[in-house]
């Protein structure tokens, strides 16, 4: 009878267990198996389940279930304090832990802090105008016969007219053209003004505010202008002024009719003035009147209450569709796109302003993640670590009767602690890097200033807190698991395995990261050194390359001569090898296939001052050149010509003219390092001159520069000397991948500098707690280097496979990016692969082996002492 | 009336508990009732009854013997205290005087 009892269902036996309270339970369930057990004597197993199950439900009362809430809150605040002490008490303890922690958290958090700002900035673009959900802009796609289509911000005013008169389903159609440019005169000085024309329903599409002036009534008549408050306070020095004329200095008059607010900082539309587009219509200027000239104007329309995004496609469509044949070489499609769109955007060409490009954001946001995941794993990292420690510490309060939530929410709220510690250091550190950071970027500096309002104040406090839950959580798992009756047994007894392969995982992605950040550094750098000592085919060395400013050629080039550092000039209607280009195709005898050539002008200095090498024939005099021309190898090769001997003489056409060769240059680059080298013509005296190439040899450069400016101010008093040498015009062009390795470095300097402070925690760790097995190794005749062996050898380990994940990673991401577009780039060897490994390895060896000697180089005696 | 009032249901368990005398505990109240007054109670609506005495003062409880049958599980005795005795006389007492001045006559009618 004993043996064959059955017992009760197990599922509703365990939930009557988990609901019923504690002083009641045993005599309940007492009771309840007792009845069970007759009701199985009496109707067998199927009633007696039956009837047990009913009786639990019925158990659900108040008398009987626990009270969850009242239990806890009562004590709540106190185990808070509680809390907090233990917390602050945990943190003083571990000095050097909590450091490694707080600083290690306040680095990536100041990224954190940057990537915040810089959010909350690029979102709040454009979010004052009122009807958003409403506010459209026309947007136009230019398809070219050979299927190109390139993307524009704008469309022409025509549009906007139209749709304005000949459509339905527009509540306000706001056509908007720069333009309205010029200086008025204030006294002695004049003032530049730099604003936009548009219709009077300007105010009724945006939420621009009017000072004074009727809404209603303004920018209907030509010749109308509204002027922004500190536009008005410049020229007038007040703002009452409605009804005054205002005159340009081209003699045109403007009368003005309202003073509107300064346009907001993030607004993508700036102005510092409007005038009344009928004054442009009026005219019949061809911005206005032509359905092709999209190109620095734009259509903004609010749509109704309830529109139908198709409806309005469709007029668009119908619209293209009527003008377009009147189009020769391209046609046009429009579309819409909301003011939610345009900042950060898609990068359309025209844009209004600098616009942010989305992936610009993106990647701002995955750079800044990576680095604060990387401190947070950190923390993590020492936390799990240090977990035995801690460990008598859960046992007590388990047994005491700590419930895992409040063991968990005690770790969690440490890290929280230690996270807002953090916040306020890298806050400091925030301020130091933002103004490198808003250098680092052309779109980031000219529409940013990462000032930071209340609002995002209380965004980095979120962000603390967030923070800290992220790092903490994992180590508050794993701490509230402990069994009391293990850990009150000795420490002795609980694994130490505890998290350890978690927390080689997270080792090794940190310096996966750190090296991987370390290589693309190195190789940017390298990239970028190659990019200016790049060997173009001519000498850029020491040449200074003088912006003309249309002044005489002849004249200026006759004061420079003065100067005796100036050893050669030249001069050129294009300067080579910096980005700008023009071509056209050359066609030589009855060839069907002409060849695309680049050219410029250049006169009959060039070639010596440049060190262009002639391969054959000669260049060109002081005297006439019309009609003769000076070609690449290359073209000579391409036109099927033999020889550059053979092609002294020939004539080819070039820009509808014909030419004669006179010389055959070796070839050179005229483009960057993303184009091939490509043919070249060189023509002399065909067209004006931009710049002045001088030879210089000084040993007092900023003597020679004033002397230089000097004679520059002899022949034009207006216009300052504006000079550049061939090194800063390289750099101007590769600054893009000079931008990206600063980035690189910056991130790979506090990737690098987490990592290292948190392996520096593990070393100690991992020191201290094997201390007593050191000096045993040692009592038993281990050398220094044997035990530093046996403390660094798993770290090794990481490390190498580390830098097999970062370093493809790496390379990957250097192709991908830096030398995209780059025809000619450096060989990679070893050392552009593995020197930021390696450096970080020594680095990292030096951190590990610094803590070991410390421990190995202590006596024996003293560590094995007690116990 | 001062003192305690007594519902329905406490009044039934509470004599219940006087008539098991010194083998009052849960199942056995419930088995009681069941037979005597032929009511099916859950066992925790009976605790709560019981508990809600207890907290009166009507009756008192000691932890017994576990058995077996029980799962290892201890019963839990009750008795009935003076107070709870006396509460069940006022009780009592309030529905006699009531049955008293009840008419002869109303009774035979009711009943006839």
């Amino acid at each position: 009878m004993t043996n064959d009892r059955p017992s009760p269902p197990p599922l509703y036996e365990r939930l009557f267990e988990w609901f019923c309270k504690e002083n009641a339970f045993d005599e309940l369930q007492g009771d309840l198996e007792e009845e069970f057990q007759q009701n199985y004597r009496k109707h067998g197993i199927k009633t007696a389940n039956k009837l047990y199950k009913r009786e639990v439900i019925r158990m659900m009362r108040p008398s009987v279930i626990k009270k969850l809430k009242s239990n806890r809150q009562s004590n709540f605040s106190s185990m808070f304090r509680n809390y907090t002490i233990v917390a602050f008490r945990s943190i003083a303890r571990n000095r050097l832990f909590s450091s490694i922690n707080i600083f290690g958290l306040a680095i990536s958090m100041a990224v954190g802090l940057l990537a915040i700002s810089f959010l909350s900035e690029v979102y709040s673009y454009d979010k004052f105008h009122e009807n958003r959900d409403r506010l459209y802009r026309i947007v136009t796609d230019l398809h070219r016969q050979n299927g190109a289509i390139a993307n524009y911000a704008t469309a022409s005013i025509y549009t906007g007219t139209r749709l304005a008169t000949d459509f339905t389903g527009f509540e306000a159609v706001a056509p908007i053209t720069k333009g309205l440019r010029g200086n008025i005169a204030v006294g002695e000085s004049s003032i530049p003004i730099n604003g936009i024309y548009t219709n009077n329903d300007f105010f009724k599409v945006f939420s621009f505010e009017l000072l004074s002036g009727d809404p209603s009534k303004v920018l209907l008549e030509p010749n109308e202008v509204i002027l922004t408050e500190t536009t008005a306070r410049k020229i007038f020095n007040r703002i009452d002024v409605v009804g005054e004329v205002i005159r340009f200095e081209n003699g045109t008059q403007y009368k003005i009719t309202g003073i509107a607010k300064d346009p907001p900082n993030y607004s993508h539309l700036k102005f510092e003035a409007i005038g009344s587009l009928i004054t442009l219509q009026e005219k019949n200027r061809s911005v206005t009147t032509d359905f092709g000239v999209i190109w620095s104007s734009y259509v903004y329309v609010l749509l109704p209450e309830g529109y139908s995004l198709d409806q309005v496609q469709q007029n668009l469509d119908r619209l293209a569709e009527e003008e377009n044949p009147k189009l020769v070489y391209w046609t046009l499609s429009m579309g819409l796109q909301n003011i939610d769109d345009i900042f950060p955007g898609d990068g359309r060409y025209n844009q209004f302003s600098v616009v942010m490009p989305k992936e610009k954001v993106t990647s701002v946001v995955i750079l800044a993640l990576i680095v604060l995941f990387s401190a947070c794993f950190n923390y993590t990292n020492l936390s799990l670590a240090r977990s035995l420690k801690r460990a008598k510490e859960v046992g007590v309060r388990k047994v005491v009767g700590a419930r895992k939530g409040n063991l968990f929410f005690q770790f969690i709220l440490e890290a929280i602690m230690v996270s807002l510690v953090s916040v306020v250091i890298s806050f400091l550190l925030f301020n130091v890097v933002k103004s490198e950071f808003l250098s680092l970027d052309l779109y980031i500096e000219r529409t940013l200033t990462l000032d930071v309002s209340t609002q995002v104040y209380f965004y980095f406090i979120i962000f603390a807190i967030a923070i800290g839950f992220l790092a903490g959580l994992f180590p508050s798992l794993i701490m509230t698991r402990f069994k009391p009756v293990n850990i009150l047994k000795g420490a002795s007894s609980i694994k130490t395995g505890n998290g350890v392969g978690i927390r080689k995982v997270l080792v090794a992605i940190q310096f996966a990261l750190s090296m991987g950040f370390a290589t693309l550094v190195v190789m940017a750098y390298k990239q970028y050194n190659y990019a200016l000592n790049f060997d173009l085919g001519f000498e850029t060395e020491n040449i200074l390359n003088v912006d003309l400013q249309f002044n005489d050629v002849d004249l200026v080039k006759n004061q420079f001569s003065r100067i005796p550092e100036v050893t050669g000039i030249s001069s050129s209607s294009i300067l080579a090898s910096t980005g700008s280009s023009q071509s056209n195709w050359v066609k030589y005898k009855d060839r069907l296939d002409s060849v695309n050539s680049y050219t410029f002008d250049v006169d009959y200095s060039y070639f010596k001052n440049m060190g262009h090498e002639l391969v054959a024939g000669t260049g060109f005099d002081e005297g006439n050149d019309q009609g003769k021309i000076v070609v690449t190898e290359l073209l000579v090769k391409e036109l099927g010509i033999n020889s550059p001997f053979e092609a002294i003489g020939e004539t080819i056409s070039y820009f509808q003219k014909n030419w004669t060769i006179i010389g055959v240059v070796k070839d050179f680059h005229y483009g960057t390092i993303n184009d091939e080298i490509s043919p070249f013509v060189f023509t002399s005296g065909r067209q004006d001159h931009y710049n002045i190439n001088l030879k210089i040899s000084s040993t007092n450069i900023v003597e020679t520069m004033r002397s230089l400016d000097e004679a520059w101010r002899q022949v034009d008093q207006a216009n300052a000397f504006q000079a550049k040498f061939y090194d800063e015009w390289f750099e101007l062009t590769y600054q893009e991948i000079s931008a990206s390795m600063k980035i690189f470095s910056f991130l790979a300097g506090i990737a690098i500098c987490i990592s290292i402070l948190g392996l520096l925690g593990m070393a100690v760790y991992t020191a201290e707690s094997r201390v007593k097995e050191l000096a045993i190794r040692k009592v038993l005749g281990a050398t220094l280097s044997n035990l530093l062996v046996l403390l660094s050898r798993n770290f090794i380990v990481i490390f190498i496979i580390s830098a097999l994940v970062a370093i493809p990673a790496a390379y990957y991401l250097y192709q991908e990016t830096i030398v995209a577009d780059a025809i000619y780039s450096i060989e990679l060897g070893f050392w552009e692969f593995g020197s930021g490994a390696l450096l970080i390895i020594i680095i990292a060896l030096l951190t590990i082996s610094s803590q070991t000697m410390k421990a190995a180089r202590s006596n024996p005696a003293e560590s094995l002492r007690n116990e | 009336m001062k003192g305690t009032h007594l519902g329905e249901f406490q009044e039934i368990v509470l004599l219940t508990i006087m008539v098991l005398d010194d083998n009052a505990y849960g199942v056995s109240i419930k088995r009681e009732i069941k037979t005597r007054a032929d009511r099916n109670i859950s066992r925790g609506a009976l605790h709560t009854a019981l508990s809600r005495m207890e907290e009166k003062g009507l009756i008192k409880s000691w932890q017994g013997e576990a058995n077996k049958l029980r799962g290892g599980m201890p019963k839990r005795y009750y008795e009935v205290t003076n107070k709870g005795v006396n509460a069940l006389k006022e009780a009592k007492d309030v529905r006699d005087q009531l049955w008293n001045e009840v008419p002869r006559l109303r009774l035979q009618h009711n009943y006839g």
